[in-house]
């Protein structure tokens, strides 16, 4: 009798489904956050051109780039413990928080630049949303990082191989989450007019 | 385990620099000043091919079959058409 791989359909993604009802609901959040963003822009078109115009695109460039190279290296990660490679799934790990650190520096900059030139909350309706808007996804971010430490310190023990890995595959989830996350807000607020 | 690879480098390398290069673009479209409407659903259909690109094979929903497969490409729906329809009605 030949024998027949049959592909069984996966029904689950990948990492613990708790992760998962957890990202839908953060994208519920930053979902409504963008269309309200989009719809006041439509009262004031020329007060949000004027002041986009005003914020660093170069270092919401080297942010997206981070987080994205942040999200491969994360994905790299994943397929080093599939592999049962727990130092490759490290290195890969520790890589990746380079990356967010990378990007909380350059964002922290531009923060302590808004900040010197007296720009807060109520300066006005666009500095409203993108202060609020790119500091809430700020949190995200070091909230994804303490998670991949967390995963890089367990993986560093060898909690996790090649037939048990959920935790590296929740963590990744989440990571995956703030990085799709960025790569509507960077168009929308830096250079959609 | 075999990789999946193209022109001997593994799909997930080419979905990153594919994403990278969407990026520049949708850069160098902020710096050249490009604005209105067809700039501006041009650069939001990068984020939104970037947005799917990453569920599908970062979070890997492209194998998932069922009810998982697709809040992830709703949710780039939903946004995406509510950020396209507030600035087709600006101009």
């Amino acid at each position: 009798m030949q024998a027949q791989a049959v592909a069984e359909p996966i029904r689950y993604p990948p990492g613990d489904l708790a992760i998962w009802v957890f990202i839908l609901a953060e994208l519920a959040a930053f979902g409504a956050f963008f269309g309200a963003y989009a719809f006041t822009r439509m009262q004031h078109v020329e007060l949000f051109n004027h002041f986009q115009a005003t914020l660093d695109r170069d270092a919401a460039l080297i942010n997206t780039f981070a987080l994205i190279t942040s999200s491969y290296f994360v994905v790299r990660a994943v397929a080093s413990i599939r592999d049962n490679n727990s130092q490759g799934c490290v290195r890969w790990l520790m890589a990746a928080l380079v990356m967010g650190a990378l990007f909380l520096i350059v964002k922290a900059q531009e923060y302590a630049h808004h900040i010197d030139e007296g720009i807060r909350l109520s300066t006005n309706t666009f500095y409203m949303f993108y202060l609020s808007l790119t500091f809430f996804h700020f949190m995200h971010v070091i909230m994804g990082m303490v998670i991949l430490a967390a995963v890089a310190v367990k993986a560093k023990r060898g909690g996790y191989s090649a037939t048990e890995h959920t935790g590296v595959e929740t963590g990744a989830s989440y990571w995956h989450m703030v990085d799709l996350v960025w790569l509507i807000l960077f168009p929308l607020v830096y250079v959609m007019k | 385990m075999k990789k999946r690879t193209i022109l001997g480098v593994r799909a997930c390398t080419w979905v990153w620099l594919i994403m990278m290069g969407l990026t520049l673009v949708t850069y160098l479209i902020g710096q050249l000043g490009l604005g209105g409407i067809s700039a501006s659903l041009t650069v939001l259909a990068f984020a939104l091919i970037k947005g799917q690109m990453l569920g599908d094979y970062f979070m890997g929903l492209k194998r998932i079959s069922g009810f998982w497969r697709w809040p992830v490409v709703i949710w780039l729906f939903l946004p995406g058409g509510l950020i396209s329809v507030a600035f087709t009605l600006v101009g």
